[in-house]
């Protein structure tokens, strides 16, 4: 009777652990899109992976509990089918227990009966297994779905500064990883941890009312399993840690081989790179042969044990139902009753570090839902906006003490082209951030249209402003959804146009499906100059009052670029624009020019008024076209 | 593949020895226990009892050792098979040529060479296990029941069937559904790893909400196929359980009517029931192990692939080509991408005599780097020939050639490691002295020094910290380490500012003056120094000459002159 009720657990343990593998490695790939750093938190939710325990479980699984008790219809289904489930389980080897007695002392008229009873038992406790399967399937399903939602909403309304100051691969670990660790453990074992608890309950009852000494007797080695597995898993975890760090060292060394081939390659690296890859493979290979071999034993050993077990009930049943304390027919009920009983609690043992690393990541799910939002708050501005733009004395340090804008003011009055130039560090970018309500301000004011912005929703702020970026942006989408990000009901003929201004069109014409194509993982298929084409043409589609370019076109080589220019001056005729720009050559015919230097305006004034100042902007200048003169 | 497993088959057939051994003796238990009811309970005589149940101590011990040795010994085997494996992977990926890389993808190499092996090595050890024990409880167990009764037969004809349909059934259905939650999956995540990183664009554009939606479509999706899982597991546990607790009800009562025949006893009946549970459990083992080997398999093609593929650029035969300095021809060059039909450069031919700077500009997409990138054979041409010292560059072994060539790329590429370890890469020979005087002509050596711990601040957590400049100078002052007789920069300074540009350009004049240099940029004010400057347009040189001569005869030139010095230049 050994396996009778056992089967479950390692069957679906190994179905739904091949999912769980491959969604970590799949957490890795995408990593490696948004950052390619090497010191990664991945890989977490494996198989003997270390475990992490949550700071407050008890939190943890209240905040926990609130999802669930939202479908406390469907919780209240699955108890009672639990209970039902349960008894009959509990009830079977019962019916057992008296057919072999019946047979054993002769009454075979009765024992159909009995067997009878015996089958309904058995069907209805495996069609309520089915009902809990079920159930427990739609549960998780709904929880689960409503976690990962109330997530990305918060990720999207979550402040930049939140994005700016955490690594994007925590995030994305929280996001995924974490998410993925609890929507297994919730779906697969679930029911099952419920369940096996009131069956617990019931298999003791049930031996007790039997005989508490034969019960006695074989929980011990029960007992006996369990230490085992506490005390293994403890030593086995050390190995299991170290396996992991060198796997994932492994990895980072073919991920970053691979990526960097081209390095290898010109530098005859390969020999080299092979020989330091072997070394990691065989310490893997050794660490991971023990590890494996503790793990590995654990099998084996508790089949032995349950096997004692097994002995234990034969030989003292016998002895006790040669006292006539028992019948035989009670021996073979404490057989299975052995089984049921020890079956939680080794799950319990298995699933143990497995919900530790789920509660573990729950909290830091919750830690990122309980972030502050975003403020978008702020009443509507005039339509049409002019963009006239003012900043008063406006500072602002992203770390305290140390400032980054100082008293900064400046005033562009609507459908000027305003440059911003300096160093890198000297805060040009840090200005778009404040305009964009990306940051607040420490103290000053920032004016639109001659009202305050955080008087304006950051909705209709935004709105007003296209922006093009430094870092070139794309989804994994087509080109059209890509173009038309900022609305969806925009002509053909307007996206014809703004393709041929922003010099899109060869580029799209020469894709295989032209606006249809797909970009592949976040448009990586294309040159960054091409890139850059896109987001400006996207800019140009958007038709914003305020038009933000941040080194928009440093990609794009210059004749390409004084091409763009042209159509950007078209563009920016009627709009306020702020431009950002290394190449001066860019920025010459702005109305005004900015030179900026750690924070500070240090010198203002058109192309020709501060060439003739021989000033900062001079010495920029100058640097520019070192190698011409001289 | 199989010959990778050669080396330790035999390991891994003691394990599967020891495996029969740990099966045997669960299946000789259940006898030792109708021994103890039929002769001993009934027959009164309890010290029978005991002796056996010593006897079966002893033997659950023996079973013990028998599961640990086997696990030992298959574990040697699998693990090692899997290292093998793993390190040849990794070889000839090292030694694939880029456009092999570029076929395979990045990603999907990476995942071939880790957790595709993991695949497989676990299918191996799962075949010797699982199958082993699967194997031995279906046909020992089965003799053993039928041994007890004939009749038991009918039983064993009756549930088998219907557990094999029930794995098959779940095999079946299971792969698709795997493959498609997988899918769902990477879906969801790829969206959120998109909003991550583009959250400035999102709130720029207005449009969390239109990503919320699109986020909640992915998600129901994954819910959805989650569930379908979810219920096609619940199938699994259930059915099972009744056809074996139907199968346990019948035994008893064909084993009731046989024990009523005096035909067997008591013990007897309770040790089939054992028995039958012992080899339908064999049986349920089954759906993982084809689980395994599903996987396994899918896995070892991956693997064969990459192992199959031979790279493309091979050695040339000749070894020790005389060095003359470091001279570069092309003769008649024309160039496709393997597997494009675009022709990126259309006859191209030009000499580079040694110790003379040439310089190469051109739109964005116009073949600069793909020209250089011909030199050390990252690439092989389509027609004409490529010259290095005179020679054929297919001539050539790759080590030799590549060792005359130091390329500074286009991207930055940076290794974990320290500033020290990313440089030295140049050459690993080189002293400390060396280094720092790279470092100091590439114009790294001041921020260098401003670092943490300066030369030794590790490279990956300075990742986000370096911009793209210090990368690019750290990458220069690699390719300026190396004892090479060409010096190839390849659009390498482009995020330098244009000051600290200037005195690179001017620190290579003089110290490296006598290496040939092959300088790609964007901007003229780099170009107009060299020797000679190659002006690139849609794949074709449609000048060369120096910058005056350029000014005067060369269109595209004077267009990319006027571009970035327009208006103001000419005031200075």
């Amino acid at each position: 009777m050994s396996q009778q009720l056992n089967i479950r657990a390692e069957s679906v343990g190994i179905l739904s652990m091949s999912s769980k593998q491959s969604s970590s490695q799949n957490w890795k790939s995408i990593s490696a899109v948004p950052q390619p750093s090497l010191g990664r938190r991945g890989m977490r939710g494996n198989m003997g992976a270390p475990i992490e325990k949550a700071r407050d479980r008890k939190g943890t699984l209240k905040r926990l509990w609130k999802y669930f008790r939202n479908e406390w219809r469907y919780v209240l289904l699955l108890c009672v089918t639990i209970i039902l489930g349960v008894t009959m389980g509990v009830m079977a080897p019962r019916f057992q227990a008296e057919g072999i007695d019946r047979i054993k002392n002769s009454e075979p008229g009765s024992l159909k009966r009995v067997l009878i009873l015996m089958l309904t038992a058995y069907v209805i406790y495996g069609l309520s297994t089915l009902l809990q399967g079920f159930i427990s399937a739609k549960l998780s399903q709904r929880v689960i779905f409503r976690l990962r939602g109330d997530l990305f909403c918060k990720i999207t309304n979550l402040p930049i500064s939140y994005i700016d100051n955490h690594s994007h691969g925590d995030i994305m670990s929280r996001m995924t990883n974490d998410a993925e660790n609890i929507a297994s453990i919730v779906s697969s074992s679930l029911s099952s941890l419920l369940s096996g608890m009131l069956m617990l309950v019931g298999t003791i009852a049930m031996m007790l009312s039997y005989s508490p000494l034969l019960t006695m007797l074989s929980c011990s080695t029960v007992m006996l399993t369990v230490l085992f597995t506490t005390n293994i898993t403890g030593y086995m975890r050390k190995y299991f840690v170290r396996r992991q760090k060198l796997l994932g060292k492994l990895n980072g060394t073919v991920e970053e081989m691979v990526t960097n081939t081209r390095t290898v390659t010109a530098y005859n690296r390969q020999e080299a790179e092979v020989r330091g890859f072997s070394e990691t493979a065989d310490e893997l290979t050794k660490t991971g042969i023990i590890a494996e071999i503790i793990g590995g034993s654990m099998g084996p050993v508790m089949n032995m044990l349950s096997n004692v077990s097994f002995v234990v009930v034969a030989v003292f049943g016998a002895r006790f139902a040669l006292r006539g304390d028992i019948s035989i027919g009670v021996i073979s009920a404490f057989i299975i009753y052995a089984k049921q009983f020890s079956r939680p609690i080794n799950e319990l043992a298995q699933l143990y570090g497995q919900i530790q690393t789920a509660l573990a990541g729950g909290e830091r799910i919750f830690e990122i839902l309980d972030e502050k939002e975003e403020d978008k708050s702020g009443g509507s501005i005039v339509q049409p906006v002019k963009g006239v733009i003012e900043f008063r004395n406006v500072n602002f340090s992203y770390v305290p003490g140390k400032p980054v804008i100082r008293n900064f003011s400046l005033k562009v009055s609507s459908g000027k082209k305003i440059a911003l130039v300096g160093s890198t560090g000297s805060g040009k970018t840090t200005i778009i951030n404040l305009l964009m309500r990306f940051y607040h301000v420490d103290s000053g004011e920032i004016l639109l249209d001659g009202k305050s912005i955080y008087d304006i929703s950051t909705d209709e702020l935004r709105d007003a402003i296209g922006i093009v970026l430094q870092d070139t942006v794309l989804f994994t989408d087509t080109i059209r959804n890509n173009l038309c990000y900022a609305s969806r009901d925009i002509t053909q003929e307007e996206l014809d146009e703004a393709a041929v201004s922003s010099h899109c069109d060869d580029l799209i014409a020469n894709l295989t499906n032209g606006y249809d194509t797909v970009l592949e993982s976040s448009g990586s298929n294309l040159s960054q100059g091409q890139r850059q084409l896109l987001t400006i043409c996207r800019a140009f589609l958007s038709k914003p009052s305020i038009l933000i370019l941040d080194e928009a076109t440093s990609s794009v080589d210059t004749r390409t670029e004084m091409c763009i220019q042209d159509a950007m001056t078209e563009l920016m005729k009627q709009r306020t624009s702020l431009i950002i720009a290394h190449r001066l050559s860019t920025i010459q015919d702005a109305d005004e020019i900015i030179v900026m230097d750690h924070g500070e305006i240090v010198e203002s004034g058109n192309h020709e008024e501060l060439l003739a100042k021989k000033g900062r902007y001079h010495d920029l200048y100058m640097t520019q076209f070192a190698g011409q003169e001289t | 593949m199989l010959k990778f497993l050669k080396k330790y088959w035999w390991i891994g057939l003691i394990g599967s020895l020891f495996m029969v051994g740990e099966v045997l003796i669960d299946l000789i238990q259940p006898k030792m226990m109708a021994q103890i009811v039929d002769e001993g309970i009934l027959k009164g005589n309890e010290g029978l009892v005991w002796s056996v149940g010593i006897r079966m101590i002893l033997v659950v011990f023996l079973g013990g050792c028998c599961g640990i040795l086997s696990g030992v010994f298959v574990n040697i085997c699998s693990q090692h098979f899997g290292n093998d494996l793993r390190k040849a992977l990794f070889h000839r990926i090292m030694n694939f040529s880029f456009e092999q890389i570029d076929d395979f993808t990045v990603g999907s190499l990476i995942t071939r060479t880790t957790s595709d092996v993991t695949q497989v090595q676990n299918m191996v050890s799962q075949l010797i296990r699982g199958a082993v024990r699967c194997m031995m409880f279906f046909i020992a167990g089965s003799s053993f029941l039928l041994s007890l009764n004939v009749a038991f037969s009918r039983v064993l004809m009756f549930t088998l069937p219907i557990i094999l349909l029930e794995i098959a059934f779940v095999v079946w259905k299971s792969g698709p559904l795997f493959t498609l939650l997988q899918k769902r999956l990477d879906r969801v995540n790829s969206v959120i790893g998109e909003n991550v990183a583009s959250e400035r664009v999102v709130k720029a554009f207005v449009q969390e909400k239109s990503e919320i939606e699109k986020f909640r479509q992915s998600n129901r999706d994954l819910a959805d196929s989650r569930f379908q899982v979810q219920l096609l597991i619940s199938w699994m546990r259930p059915v099972m359980n009744i056809v074996l607790n139907t199968a346990t009800v019948t035994i008893i009562y064909i084993g009731g009517m046989e024990v009523e025949a005096r035909r067997m006893e008591i013990g007897s009946l309770m040790a089939a029931i054992t028995y039958l549970s012992q080899i339908l459990s064999g049986m349920m083992m089954m759906a993982m192990i084809f689980q395994t080997i599903t996987l396994g398999v899918a896995s070892s093609k991956r693997i064969k692939e990459v192992l199959a593929s031979v790279p493309v650029i091979q050695d040339g035969k000749e070894g020790n080509i005389e060095k003359r300095g470091g001279s570069i021809e092309f003769k008649n060059v024309s160039f496709t991408y393997p597997g494009h039909h675009h022709e990126v450069l259309k006859d191209i031919s030009f000499t580079v005599a040694p110790g003379q700077t040439l310089a190469i500009i051109g739109a964005t997409g116009s073949g600069k780097s793909t020209l250089v990138s011909l030199i050390p054979r990252f690439y092989d041409v389509t027609e004409g020939r490529v010259l290095v010292d005179g020679e054929d560059v297919k001539n050539f072994t790759l080590h030799e050639l590549r060792d005359r060539i130091s390329f500074a790329l286009q991207k930055s590429e940076m290794f974990s490691g320290s500033i020290e370890h990313n440089i030295m890469i140049g050459n690993p020979e080189a002293t400390e002295d060396e280094m720092i005087s790279a470092a100091k002509v590439a114009q790294a050596h001041e921020f260098i020094l401003c670092q943490p711990d300066s030369y030794d601040t590790p490279v990956a957590e300075a990742g986000m910290s370096l911009s793209g400049g210090q990368k690019q100078r750290i990458a220069i002052s690699r390719a300026l380490l190396r004892p090479a007789e060409i010096l190839i920069l390849d659009d390498s300074t482009s995020a330098l500012d244009l000051g600290t540009e200037a005195r690179l350009f001017k620190a290579l004049r003089g110290d490296y003056e006598k290496m040939t240099k092959i300088i790609i940029a964007q901007r003229i004010a780099t170009v107009m120094r060299a020797d000679r400057i190659a002006v690139m347009d849609k794949g074709r040189i449609v000048g060369m000459g120096t910058h005056k001569e350029l000014m005067n005869s060369c269109d595209v030139y004077r267009e990319i002159y006027d571009s970035q010095l327009r208006k103001g230049g000419a005031k200075v």
